[in-house]
């Protein structure tokens, strides 16, 4: 039994990095993390700032390389795959300080997250068949009905992403993920900035993604308060090694868990 | 002042709010209408005609040039590029050039007795497009990774190294005694237009010249229109914002951009082929960097990423450099006691409008962003009628 | 995809690489030279062949003083890219600017093919000064109009104002002394050779070019490392919002930096005058994009890579027009321009690139 009080669901991991080391030059972001993700999961990635957690998120989504290692989308290899097309397997993804397409309304953020499951391309678009208007609707219509599913008002649905308020723009981002219809979803301190009536929508909200959408998700987060709420898992990252992992209570308590967030204790 | 500003922003939307919602539309039809007629308030072969010709040319330039630099937010500073290669199949498919061929495809009766390569028109269109597009692939290949500021510059050296080898080409044979190209002396006596039924142009009536770029520019924009309202527009426009993002949300960049170069070439290529006829040859003297400012100065002024904004900053620097400063404005420094002429200073006026605008418009005369909530706010109409249609309004929490 | 193995080698290419490259075509001519020879002139109506580097040689000398010239272009584009990543377009007609002027002031000296050595050196000397103070406030205007307002605007403002500014230079440069080159007078007699290296002239342009140069890459590096205003364009080229926390005052370091990069281009400016006996308002468009190759071949943003650059395009270029034909050498230079920005964008001794954003 895990903490959140169902039943534990099958061992195969959704998502798994394998030794795992990234060097920059002379720098050593990440040495030997491995990690594992179980279908339909919440897990945590914590830690204190510079520990390497979003480098690994870029890795686990194929903006960075590892150095050594692999990654692994159930069984299928992804250490070298490409960033779109690691998207087109089903991981997605929001980024840490909000990166919309500020040009664009937020339905049209969310038609960009659907991309890779668009067919239309350079002749689709000029002669426009039916089957390519047809996919337009519906691309768009799905974009409409995830921004409510997200929790936004209509009356935002058109306007330019860069004009919304940051919970929204949050949401939209959150939406854009959704659209590429991924298996796993990544999600880069969701609650920054949030307060706590928010951060407790969004824990629930995370929930109903498990629940409802059976998405696996990871999650970096620096609001412990929302990590022992929702996560099955936490592992926790310190100078790019892993210093802990397990249950949210037993890593509430592990001293060096305690020490990596509050200096030593002399 | 910001007072007065918000005053008249405050009018407009009331009269646009006040206007019937057809009303681009039907605007547009205007404007394509009165663009059919007008040579008949001039005659044939009247200066004025001439200048728009050239101008409606320069705007399918823009319209290409928008493709890379306003869509996908690739600084091509080497444009001028698929102007020469344009003009170099007309060149090299459409005169007596290679004059130890014999290939003629629906010419005029006329040219079918001339030697060398001389293709239909439309033929010659489609080829420029194409080698264009193919070349716009091989120069943008090597920026993919590069940041802004340096695509600016390989483009540019790309650019430049076509122009070299356009000067360069009379001394390289491509067998049988022919050259790739006429240096400077230029490929003269290019073909005419023919067009069965319709017969050969020739330039002392410039009508039918007018209405063929016209229907060149009118097809370029329709596909522009359809490219940018598309999955492909979109994903240029990503990738312009943020080509981190773009990629993670599942664009692939390399074939996006790839598509980008290409497009933006062909539609450039067009206009260089339309160009190479229109002007009856073609030597490497037309082909400097300075053109490719010109139509990036187009583009800017017009409006960055807007097609109608590519169309007017077309039209209107055509205008001026081809008439405006030549005809009518020339003598006015001589007005003021001043020793030059203004076209001698077409270039100073052209790189002051591009630092002028920059500080003060950075959007251009048509910003592409309003057009965006104007046709969003109409596309939100239509869809909430569907969704109503469909009984999927309003969503769960 | 073709863009694979693209990668796969730009990994294997590496610094060596690139200098492999860059020295191919200095011996691969020479090992041509020394193998089959070349025709070294005519002498009594046959034509006398050479089967020894002396040509090379002068290729190089050549070479090496051509890019003094470029080197000193050179760092002002290194300089102000390193300090606000921004190429300054301009700069090549500034450097134009610079020649026209060292020319104006001849005039205004009365300068001549008379004038007398004592006089002639104070002479260029006092125009040196003056040109170097004009070309430098030049720049600093530029930045000052073009640039600083649209500091937080997206790079492809400031480049297109830079762009622009290009343009109205030209033009001034046009209306000034028009559209055709320009002889002026070989106020030094620049081809006159005044000692030989083995068998190879050196002219007294050389010993010019490289007399200006040395001189003014020292002091600037001297000012660079020892001085606190040198200090802190080195503090704001690393960071310039800590620069600025730490109470720089990071628009007068930029300004500085500007003023050093136009002084520079205009020393340039008065070298190529006197060196070319020549001058044109299409000049500096020309140089500037041979110098900005030569600023990323070094490492854009390295002054050492800068002159290093300058003198190793210098050599490339006075190879292509005595091997391949004047008419190539752009295209050769540009080749290597994109070649480089595609094996090795950092250049020479330029640091990592940051690609992931």
């Amino acid at each position: 039994m895990n903490s959140a009080g169902t039943s534990a669901p099958p061992a195969s991991a959704a998502l798994r990095a394998v030794h795992v080391t990234k060097k920059f030059g002379g720098l050593d972001a990440l040495k030997d993390i491995s990690i594992d993700v179980p279908q339909s999961s919440i897990v945590s990635l914590i830690g204190p700032n510079g520990a390497g957690k979003t480098t690994l998120f870029n890795m686990l989504t194929g903006l960075y390389r590892p150095t050594e290692g692999s990654i692994l989308l159930g069984e299928r290899d992804i250490t070298r795959a490409r960033a779109d097309v690691i998207t087109g397997y089903g991981v997605a993804r929001t980024f840490q300080n909000i990166r919309l397409f500020g040009a664009m309304t937020a339905t049209e953020n969310v038609m960009i997250g659907h991309h890779a499951r668009m067919r239309a391309g350079l002749f689709g678009a000029i002669l426009r068949p039916p089957w390519v208007r047809r996919e337009e609707r519906e691309t768009r219509a799905r974009a409409r009905e995830l921004l409510a599913y997200v929790g936004l008002h209509e009356s935002v649905f058109d306007r330019l992403a860069s004009q919304l308020s940051y919970g929204d723009q949050r949401r939209v981002e959150i939406a854009r993920a959704l659209a590429s219809q991924p298996e796993v979803l990544l999600l880069d301190e969701p609650t920054a900035g949030m307060n706590p009536r928010e951060s407790h929508a969004l824990t629930e909200f995370m929930r109903k993604l498990r629940d409802e959408l059976e998405l696996t998700i990871l999650l970096i987060e620096h609001d412990m308060k929302v990590v022992m709420d929702v996560s099955e898992r936490v592992t926790v990252l310190d100078y790019g090694e892993k210093i802990a992992e397990g249950e949210p209570a037993e890593v509430r308590t592990n001293p060096r868990v305690i020490e990596a967030y509050l200096g030593r204790q002399e | 002042m910001s007072e007065l500003r918000a005053q008249l922003r405050e009018w407009r939307d009331a009269v646009q709010k006040r206007l019937p919602p057809w009303r681009s539309r039907a605007l547009a039809g205007l404007l394509i209408v009165i663009g059919i007629v007008l040579p008949f308030f001039f005659p044939p072969s009247s200066g004025f005609m001439n200048a728009t010709i050239i101008a409606v040319a320069y705007a399918v330039m823009a319209l290409g040039l928008n493709v890379v630099v306003g869509f996908a937010g690739l600084l091509d500073l080497g444009y001028v590029a698929f102007y020469a290669l344009g003009a170099y199949s007309l060149g090299w498919f459409g005169s007596g050039f290679f004059f130890k061929a014999h290939v003629h495809v629906l010419v005029s009766p006329v040219t079918r007795t001339l030697p060398g390569i001389h293709l239909n028109f439309i033929l010659l269109l489609a080829g420029a497009a194409i080698i264009c597009a193919v070349a716009g692939m091989l120069i943008g290949l090597p920026t993919l990774r590069l940041r802004g500021d340096y695509i600016a510059i390989v483009t540019l050296a790309f650019g430049e190294i076509i122009g070299v080898v356009a000067v360069n080409g009379q001394s390289v044979g491509v067998g049988g005694g022919m050259t790739l190209t006429a240096g400077n002396l230029g490929i003269s006596a290019v073909d005419q237009p023919y067009f069965p039924g319709i017969g050969l142009f020739d330039l002392l009536n410039l009508r039918p010249w007018y209405w063929l770029i016209l229907a060149i520019m009118l097809f370029v924009l329709f596909v522009n229109l359809r490219l940018r309202d598309s999955r492909l527009g979109r994903a240029w426009i990503a990738l312009r914002e943020d080509e981190i993002a773009a990629v993670s949300m599942g664009i692939p960049l390399v074939r996006t951009k790839l598509l980008a170069y290409s497009i933006g070439a062909a539609f450039g290529g067009m206009s260089g082929a339309f160009f190479g006829t229109y002007y009856t040859e073609v030597n490497a003297g037309q082909f400097q960097f300075g053109f490719s400012i010109f139509i990036l100065a187009m583009v800017i002024i017009g409006g960055l990423g807007s097609i109608w904004g590519a169309v007017v900053g077309g039209l209107a620097l055509g205008y001026i450099n081809n008439y405006l400063i030549p005809d009518v404005l020339n003598g006015l420094p001589g007005k003021f006691g001043l020793n030059f002429q203004l076209t001698q200073v077409e270039f100073g006026i052209f790189g002051f409008l591009l630092v002028i605008m920059m500080l003060l418009r950075p959007q251009g005369l048509i910003p592409e962003r309003r057009r965006r909530l104007e046709l969003t706010a109409k596309i939100a109409a239509e869809d909430s009628q569907l969704m109503e249609a469909q009984g999927t309004i309003g969503g769960s929490t | 995809m073709p863009v694979q193995p693209l990668v796969a080698v730009r990994r294997y290419v590496g610094r060596w690489g690139l200098i492999v490259a860059l020295a191919a075509l200095p011996i691969y001519y020479g090992i041509h030279d020394l193998t089959y020879g070349y025709q070294a002139g005519y002498v009594a109506g046959h034509a006398v062949f050479r089967q020894d580097l002396s040509m090379l040689g002068y290729d190089l000398a050549q070479g090496l003083s051509n890019g003094a010239i470029w080197a000193l272009i050179a760092i002002g584009y290194t300089l102000v890219y390193g300090i606000i990543e921004l190429i300054n377009f301009a700069h090549g007609d500034v450097f134009m600017i610079g020649s026209f002027t060292a020319v104006g002031l001849w005039g205004t000296f009365g300068l001549g093919l008379s004038t007398g050595a004592l006089g002639l050196v104070g002479g260029l000397l006092v125009t040196l000064i003056i040109t170097m103070i004009v070309t430098g406030s030049l720049n600093v205007l530029i930045e000052r109009v073009a640039y600083r307002p649209l500091r937080n605007a997206p790079k492809l403002a400031p480049l297109i104002t830079a762009v622009g500014f290009s343009f109205i230079l030209q033009n001034v440069g046009l209306l000034w002394r028009g559209g055709s080159p320009q002889s002026v007078p070989d106020l030094i007699h620049v081809q006159q050779t005044v000692f030989s290296i083995a068998g190879v002239p050196i002219q007294r342009g050389y010993l010019l070019a490289l007399a200006v140069m040395v001189p003014l890459v020292f002091a600037l590096g001297w000012f660079i490392s020892r001085t606190r205003a040198g200090r802190a364009m080195r503090a704001t080229a690393q960071d310039p919002e800590a620069a600025r926390l730490m109470g720089i005052n990071v628009n007068a370091t930029i300004s500085l930096t500007f003023l050093l990069g136009g002084m520079l281009a205009g020393a340039a400016g008065l070298v190529y005058a006197l060196y070319e006996t020549n001058i044109w308002y299409f000049q500096g468009f020309k140089a500037g994009l041979i110098a900005f190759t030569a600023a990323v071949m070094g490492g854009i943003g390295n002054v050492r890579g800068a002159v290093l650059g300058g003198l190793i395009i210098g050599v490339i270029q006075s190879l292509a027009d005595s091997r391949i034909g004047p008419q190539w050498t752009e295209a050769v230079v540009f080749g290597y321009l994109i070649a480089i920005m595609i094996m090795r964008p950092r250049g020479l001794l330029g640091e990592e690139t940051r690609e992931a954003g």
